[in-house]
């Protein structure tokens, strides 16, 4: 793959992994995630996440309503702990039924294109 | 926490409203705490010079704050964004051109009405001088104005997100979201704010362009003109508003309207030939004997060019939406 080539996959994989973050997160909040707690969750998952994209994109869906946010004092460090909402489990179930739909066209286009 | 984290948090929340700022704030710090203490492990006490060099990395792999500040505000980076942008080359094509035709015809009248021997030459300085200064400020003046539109148009673009239900579409949509009916209602408001503004010539006094001195602020219209005159004028324009507030109120135009259109243009083209021919329209305090004809001539020339101007632009704008 020549320098041009990894440059408009590497264009590719974000636009493609830009919706994934979103999708992911509403997926790991089901169990309450801090920022770091949840960033570490995305990337062990094997999904790579930047800190600067995924803060400020809880904050976007905490105001979108899709996630509750609550600042946990009782520790030893304060942290801010995200939940998923009720609507945001419904956004995440609907993405959910998309990826799985997504998966079998791609699956199925790649076959029928595979000689 | 070093004063280094702090600076960092700082440079973030300054761009940001004020009620989010103490959030934010301690968010991302006790963010970098976690990174750090991640980093330094759970073993053996660490050093300064061990805790500070984590505090580099994880600063450093948060990124620029700047940036990280215009992730949270969630603004558009850029003046005129995709949507407005079909309004302000519209607004360029439309303004612009006016603006040119208005300013000079102005500077030639005034020109000729305060220099008792008109030289091409000083005539022609003044005029391109004046013409350019009033292009750009009309473009800065758009651009500012459609700029701020923008603010509020395409924040929320990246808040959609992928997959989320949507209303199945309908034909009814095709009223919703004609971009055409967007730009022909824009069309409709700019063309009533400049048939107002030329209702208001002839009441405009000259004092209010610096040249009040040359008739003692009285308007730059021949104060005996005949009333039927003004009347005739404001008849014109008040009809041409009729045409524009129906295309307003159906977001859409027609061939009757266009045609209509075009009618009243040349009828009005008509009436103010006749008038400036035969009636000693402007003050005559601006009118010097020897220039009154030249003055005259070139007041008809401009008006024509605008007129014919005018119809070439309706006319390809017609056959490029069809």
């Amino acid at each position: 793959m020549n320098e041009d080539e990894e440059q408009a996959l590497a264009t590719h994989e974000q636009e493609l992994r830009r919706g994934t973050v979103v999708f992911a997160s509403l997926v790991a909040c089901r169990q309450p995630q801090y920022g770091y707690s949840l960033l570490t969750t995305l990337t062990e998952a094997g999904i790579a996440t930047e800190a600067n994209t995924l803060y400020p994109l809880l904050r976007r869906l905490e105001k979108q309503g899709l996630l509750s946010a609550e600042w946990n004092t009782e520790q030893a460090r304060p942290r801010k702990y995200y939940n998923v909402t009720t609507s945001g489990a419904d956004v995440a179930a609907a993405l959910h039924s998309q990826w799985l739909e997504l998966n079998t066209s791609i699956t199925k286009l790649w076959k029928e294109g595979t000689p | 926490m070093s004063a280094l984290t702090d600076i960092y948090v700082d440079t973030v929340i300054g761009h940001l409203p004020e009620k989010s700022r103490d959030d934010i704030a301690a968010e991302i710090k006790a963010t970098i705490n976690d990174m750090v203490e991640d980093r330094l492990g759970d073993g053996s006490p660490s050093t300064d010079s061990q805790t500070a060099a984590a505090e580099r990395e994880v600063l450093e792999e948060l990124g620029d704050p700047v940036l990280l500040s215009r992730e949270y505000t969630n603004s558009p980076q850029h003046l005129i964004g995709p949507n407005s942008y079909p309004l302000f080359i519209w607004s360029l094509r439309w303004v612009l051109p006016a603006v040119a035709a208005l300013s000079v015809l102005t500077n030639v009248i005034v020109h000729i009405g305060s220099t008792p021997q008109v030289q091409l030459g000083a005539l022609l300085g003044q005029t391109i001088g004046s013409t350019i200064t009033a292009l750009l400020t009309a473009f800065a003046a758009i651009t500012i104005l459609i700029g701020l539109g923008d603010r509020n148009k395409d924040g929320g673009a990246a808040e959609k997100l992928p997959g989320s239900k949507s209303e199945p579409w309908r034909v009814d949509d095709l009223h919703r979201k004609d971009v055409r009916g967007s730009q022909i209602r824009a069309e409709a408001i700019l063309n009533l704010i400049f048939l107002v503004l030329l209702a208001l010539i002839p009441l405009i006094p000259t004092s209010l362009v610096y040249v009040g001195h040359l008739n003692n602020g009285e308007t730059f219209i021949n104060p005996d003109l005949g009333s039927g005159w003004l009347l005739g004028y404001w008849g014109f324009l008040a009809l041409m508003a009729v045409i524009e507030v129906i295309k307003l109120a159906r977001s859409s135009t027609s061939a009757v309207l266009i045609i209509t259109g075009v009618v009243l243009d040349v009828a009005m083209a008509v009436f103010l030939t006749i008038a400036l021919l035969t009636q000693q329209v402007l003050h005559p305090d601006l009118t010097s004997a020897s220039s009154a004809e030249v003055q005259q001539i070139i007041t008809v020339i401009a008006i024509w060019a605008i007129v014919i101007w005018d119809q070439i632009s309706t006319w390809r704008a017609h056959r490029a939406n069809r």
